[in-house]
């Protein structure tokens, strides 16, 4: 029997023993076609799902590969019936090719005349198609691209777009190299999205996603329209933009609220497309307002649905994803493989961490105890008001401070959710608050500060740490806050995980009140933590000297 | 047929008894004997269903031609070479459905009983008492024939030869009918049947008895497998099987599910062991049911019964993976059980079939199981035979003995042999054909020990609360695993997760929270992560905070001393006394016994309701609840007054009786005594003969008897016809209660 890394499981997850002698030659064999679910210190877990097999079809694997990766490196057996159904899965993708013919324009093609009999039968895929041409083509309305893309990968059949891409409108752009270069990942994530025309970088916060955005505009040397969450996001792809590329300041446009700007690279908000009035989408011009040769989508997975369906009209054009996850909490994962392509490149955290190009960091929950009469009146408490009663906790006060104490020096930021609790907290740190009520010049005026060094303490609320970029903080203490989701937390954690000039450990606090649901709340924070290979340690408030000695 | 028998060597009456084994059973007296139970109905259908396809189709040719028959004729109506035939011929007399007589070999008669059309040919015309059609004329005629008769003779030609003409049947189809009967081509049998007789039917087949002879076994075919493909996949599925019946012992365990009343398992409880085996309801079905077949569980027999492990289950548990293989694999092979059965609705039934339910049990199961299996065996090393070739092929060797749903077993059959190891990838494995061969328990298992994993004695913990067994944990230690976590995932490794309430279950169970971590540390190589030692730690600091016990009575006392001294007190130690808090003692001893106890040795206690409140002394008063008490009873005398009063009413009741009398003596007729119905009967028939009135009573719908002069006419039924003052009335024999003649 071979004694291999891999453990495959009947539930199609897939188990890599990572201190194995053979363990990074199985996890290359494997990237292609799995997600890593969690990665814990000794095993770590992938799981194979169709979008995941139909990427690596995308990426030119075949189901051999696939089955020969699977069976070199288990160890065990593996379930046979799981070898049949990846083939038959990845037999699926492909069958199917949009295709653009000089002289009918575009179409479908099949290599397989059932399945498409099948398809041009379904009742949500015949209005989306035109006049058969022939057994094995039919035409296809050219707006109709990306919804027929959609509608196939729902039933299962998802298309193959080689109907290429309009050049757009040619501006010269050119990565500014003078006293930097693109790390080897990111220009493997480039030429990943390059050769493959469309689709979905993948890589960790704080890992350069904006080069990696700046690099494929170098490469397209086309007008480019950005995609990002919100204004202050959009200001950073701006200054990155400028520092990195050949680009002035003439030629990058803000399209947000405040300023609605059309340049050759035009930055717009999520917020600004999705507005409506009266009913009416009343910005979706811009999408044609230039003639775009790439489109940039700043994390992906936080796509409102909105733009996929403008995304769908979109399918002409060279489109970019960046994301540090392709898991949503929406499930649409299949609308970002269809509408804006298959994943091109994808690292795990850990080894980019390992390269050094994150800093490492260590998570410390801190458990305080509640006193009696706060354990009572929580006890008495109505369900909804339980968890705001456990989280602001004036015990907690103390705890931060000690906290702070011990990290007096290096740049430190407090999170929490409840706005008392940290207006008390800052007036007892001493330090400036930032919650969503600040105008943004002061946001960014203590930004700034903060950025270089002139204060070292910040408290933001949970609102105003979604956007913000903190390059130097290196310790973050979380006070309060639900775990929203696993992006959220990804994120939170993004913020103390930037590249520190002098590699120095970072750290994150989570101070939670033993036996409330505040601890529930950290236990989830504690899976997903552990889960994506970060230490952790879960200590009692009384022992913390000791412990953060 | 007697005289073929005698006239049998040894050899060969040893191969007839050995085949067909119900005529050694009792055993004959003698050799004629023998052939006559040879030739019983019973026997002969015993030995006719038992036939493969090819025997059983030369038996037909057989019995269809004239005999004596030969090798020849019966070739030619198969369409073989009397080369192929032969063999089958001998064989048939070999097992005495063929006999030689002095003219030649000629069918147990019994046999044309069991093969009443026999390959779906009608009787001979001279059996229908008409007279033979010439093979030639048939022809003609059929070609003459219009296209109604032509239908009906195309679809009795290859059987079955009989049809039916109900009334109604439509007029085209009657006048073709019409035409082939005038034509001698079909014979009527009664009144709404046509048979076609054999001769014709022979005619139209072209000479031939079968469309398809089948003379030889139907080869399956399918993908060929690597055998150590093939093991390796049986392995696999074998640690899997291991691990889902630990699972359901584990689960059952704890939380035993009821048996119905109609014994079996509930579907919400199939359902339930289905999402906790995280497999379909078909596979939960059958573990539940292997389990149970194995002994592994049962019901408990308890008051309010449910299904729960068995001491034997125990015992296995603690085997080697190959033993505990063999066990399950041998109870499978023998079970009459049919697991695939659990959730369908069997033909005529209600409701689904219950798992673990007396409708699972289903003998035929076995011997299909066992031909499926053998057939598996019989081709070569690797194949991987297609499920439906295999039924193809089951259907040849059983032709008449396999059951309507024979897809569905053959199906069911091959999966559960997969889920079993007894094959892998659909091939046999070589530990599935140790079991066919009936090796014993040590070599059927050592069979199984090469393809299946070692036995892993550690697991990795993690610090995102995960355990993993990088593979099988040997017994005890996935024992205590399944108790600590809870299995997430299951395959090669098991996936085990740590939570509060997994571990408040360890705790739960008895185990301290150094055992637990011991436990835990002894297991794995690498130290506990912090996290875990910490939520161990946790749980267990809360873990019994709480106690909860039950008790008769208690003591309480402000003052801690009285209270020590109670305790100290030698006397009262029938007590036992324990000291729960330092102002309370309980006692198992009922309240009132604790008081006196405490009274007599000189303490003053008070007793306390259950309230709180102190119950008040009633020492020397006590008192029934309050009676009601009844009035005393008295007599009063017998006065003059009351007396007048009493004669006056006796007299006017004597008065009342007499006048009745009289009333009754000036009605006219007789008087009516009460007669039994027989003589009513009589007395009526009599009366409506002789057409006389008769005098009877008659009850009416109110209960009251009437008294009518009656003049009966007849007398049918029950009920007596007649009039009555002129009026024609119809009465009810059982209602006349006394009749006389008038």
């Amino acid at each position: 029997m071979p004694d291999g890394p891999l453990i495959v499981q009947s539930d199609k997850t897939l188990l890599l023993e990572v201190d194995h002698p053979s363990a990074e030659e199985a996890r290359r064999a494997i990237a292609p076609f799995a997600e890593l679910e969690r990665a814990p210190e000794h095993i770590h877990t992938y799981r194979v799902t169709p979008l995941g097999l139909w990427n690596a079809r995308a990426a030119g694997h075949d189901a051999e590969q696939v089955v020969n990766a699977l069976i070199t490196h288990s160890r065990y057996a593996v379930p046979h019936a799981l070898l049949v159904d990846v083939a038959d899965t990845m037999d699926r993708y492909g069958r199917l090719t949009l295709e653009k013919d000089p002289e009918h324009g575009l179409l479908l093609r099949t290599t397989d005349r059932p399945v498409l009999e099948e398809v041009l039968r379904h009742k949500k895929i015949k209005p989306l198609v035109g006049d058969r041409l022939d057994q094995d083509r039919v035409l296809v309305h050219p707006s109709e691209r990306g919804h027929l893309k959609q509608e196939l990968l729902k039933i299962g059949w998802p298309a193959e777009d080689e109907a290429g891409y309009v050049d757009g409108e040619a501006h010269r752009i050119d990565l500014d190299n003078a006293d930097w270069s693109l790390r080897p990942y990111q220009q493997q994530a480039v030429d990943g999205f390059w050769h493959g025309g469309s689709g979905v970088v993948v890589l960790p916060c704080g890992a350069g996603k904006t080069l990696v955005g700046a690099g494929a505009m170098a490469q397209a040397k086309a007008t480019t329209l950005i995609l990002v969450t919100n204004t202050v996001s959009a200001r950073q792809w701006r200054d990155e933009l400028l520092k990195r590329t050949s680009l002035t300041e003439d030629e990058i446009g803000e399209y947000s609220g405040a300023r609605k700007e059309i340049r050759p690279v035009t930055i717009a908000t999520y917020q600004v497309l999705t507005t409506r009035r009266k009913g009416v989408y009343t910005h979706l011009d811009l999408l044609d307002a230039r003639d775009w040769g790439l489109v940039v989508y700043d994390e992906v997975h936080l796509l409102p649905a909105p733009i996929f369906r403008m995304t769908a009209d979109l399918q002409a054009r060279r489109r970019l994803g960046l994301t540090a996850t392709l898991v949503r909490e929406d499930g649409r994962e299949a609308d970002v493989f269809s509408l804006i392509g298959p994943k091109r490149y994808d690292a795990p955290w850990k080894d980019i961490e390992a390269q050094g190009y994150i800093a490492p960091a260590d998570c410390v929950e801190v458990r305080v105890t509640l006193p009696d009469t706060e354990r009572l009146a929580y006890a008495t408490a109505e369900p909804e008001d339980r968890y705001r009663l456990a989280s602001c906790s004036p015990v907690k006060i103390p705890v931060v401070e000690k906290i702070v104490a011990r990290h007096r020096g290096e740049p430190t930021l407090v999170i929490g959710q409840y706005l008392d609790q940290l207006d008390e907290l800052a007036q007892r740190l001493g330090a400036d608050v930032i919650t969503g009520e600040t105008p943004v010049a002061q946001r960014q005026k203590l930004f700034q500060a903060f950025r270089v060094g002139e204060i070292d303490l910040l408290v933001v609320s949970k609102v105003a740490n979604f956007s913000i970029d903190l390059p130097e903080a290196s310790v973050a203490i979380q006070v309060s806050g639900t775990f929203g989701s696993r992006q959220e937390e990804a994120q939170r954690l993004g913020r103390v995980l930037r590249p520190k000039g002098d590699g120095r450990t970072a750290h994150f606090y989570t101070v939670v009140s033993r036996d409330t649901v505040d601890a529930e709340f950290a236990a989830h924070r504690q899976r997903f933590l552990a889960e994506q290979g970060y230490a952790y340690r879960i200590v009692d408030a009384d022992d913390l000297p000791t412990a953060t000695a | 047929m007697a005289d073929d028998v005698r006239a049998r060597t040894d050899a060969e009456l040893h191969d007839l008894l050995h085949r067909r084994q119900d005529l050694a059973r009792p055993a004959p007296a003698d050799l004629s004997a023998l052939a006559a139970r040879a030739s019983t109905r019973a026997s002969v259908q015993r030995a006719v269903d038992s036939l493969d396809l090819a025997h059983l189709q030369v038996l037909e040719a057989a019995s269809a031609a004239p005999q004596p028959v030969t090798a020849e004729a019966l070739a030619a109506l198969l369409g073989a070479t009397t080369e192929q035939v032969a063999p089958t011929v001998d064989d048939l007399w070999a097992l005495a459905l063929l006999w030689r007589s002095p003219e030649g070999l000629r069918v147990v008669r019994t046999v044309g009983e069991v093969l009443v059309h026999p390959a779906g040919l009608g009787p001979s015309a001279s059996d229908l008492a008409g007279r033979p059609t010439a093979p030639d004329d048939v022809a003609t005629l059929v070609d003459q024939a219009p296209a109604a008769a032509r239908a009906i003779l195309d679809r009795l030609t290859w059987g079955p030869p009989v049809a039916v003409l109900p009334a109604g049947t439509p007029e085209r189809v009657a006048t073709g009918a019409r035409w082939l009967l005038e034509h001698h081509l079909v014979a009527s049998v009664g009144t709404e049947q046509l048979v076609l007789p054999r001769e014709v039917a022979l005619a139209l087949r072209g000479g031939r008895s079968h469309a398809e002879p089948a003379l030889s076994a139907p080869a399956p075919t399918g993908d060929t497998r690597e055998p150590g493909a093939v093991d390796a996949a049986a392995g696999q599925q074998v640690t899997d099987l291991l691990s889902l019946v630990d699972e359901l012992a584990a689960e059952w365990g704890l939380r035993p599910p009821r048996v119905l009343r109609s014994g079996g398992l509930a579907v919400r409880d199939l359902k339930r062991l289905g999402s906790v085996l995280d497999v379909d309801q078909v596979r939960a079905a059958f573990v539940a049911e292997l389990t149970y077949t194995a002994g592994l569980v049962a019901d408990d027999g308890s008051l309010e019964p449910s299904w729960a492990p068995t001491p034997a289950y125990d015992e296995w548990q603690q085997q080697p993976g190959d033993q505990r293989w063999a066990a399950l694999a041998r109870a499978w092979l023998l079970t009459t059980r049919a697991p695939h059965v659990v959730g369908t609705t069997p033909p005529g039934a209600t409701g689904t079939v219950n798992a673990l339910g007396p409708d699972a049990h289903w003998p035929p199961a076995r011997g299909l199981r066992r031909d499926v299996l053998d057939l598996l065996a019989s081709v070569p090393t690797g194949l991987a035979p297609r499920a439906d070739e295999v039924v193809a092929s089951l259907r040849w060797h059983r032709p008449r003995r396999v059951p309507g749903s024979v897809d569905a077993v053959v199906a069911a059959v091959l999966r559960e042999a997969e889920w079993l190891g007894v094959t892998g990838r659909g091939a046999l494995s070589s530990a599935g054909r140790a079991l066919l061969e009936g090796r014993d328990e040590s070599s059927l298992a050592a069979a199984m020990h090469p393809h299946l994993p070692t036995p892993v004695e550690h697991v990795l913990l993690q610090a995102d609360l995960t355990a993993i067994a990088p593979g099988p944990l040997a017994g005890g230690l996935a024992t205590f695993m399944r108790l600590v976590a809870d299995v997430e995932s299951r395959g090669g490794a098991t996936v085990y997760r740590f939570t509060p309430d997994s571990v408040r279950r360890c705790l739960d169970a008895g185990w301290s929270v150094d055992q637990v971590l011991g436990a835990l540390g002894d297991a794995s190589h690498t130290p506990i992560p912090q996290p875990l030692d910490y939520l161990v730690r946790d749980v267990a600091r809360r873990h019994g905070q709480a106690r909860v016990g039950a008790m008769r009575a208690y003591i309480r006392c402000d003052d801690e001393t009285t209270l020590g001294a109670m305790l100290a007190e030698r006397e009262l130690s029938p007590l036992q006394l324990r000291s729960v808090a330092p102002t309370v003692l309980v006692s198992p001893v009922a309240a009132e016994t604790v008081l006196d106890f405490l009274r007599e040795n000189g303490f003053a206690p008070a007793a306390e309701t259950p309230d709180g409140g102190i119950v008040v002394p009633q020492a020397g008063r006590h008192r029934t609840p309050l009676q009601r008490r009844s009035a005393p009873v008295t007599a009063t005398g017998v006065d003059d007054e009351l007396v007048t009063t009493l004669v006056g009413a006796l007299r006017a009741g004597e008065e009342a009786a007499q006048y009745h009398r009289d009333q009754l003596a000036s009605r006219p007729g007789p008087s009516l005594p009460s007669t039994d119905p027989t003589t009513t009967l009589a007395v009526l028939r009599d009366a409506a003969a002789d057409r006389q009135p008769v005098w009877i009573g008659y009850s009416d719908a109110d209960g009251h008897v009437q008294r009518l002069l009656f003049q009966p006419e007849r007398v049918e039924g029950g009920r007596v016809h007649g009039t009555v003052d002129g009026t024609a009335r119809t009465l009810s024999i059982h209602r006349v209660t006394g009749a006389a003649a008038g």
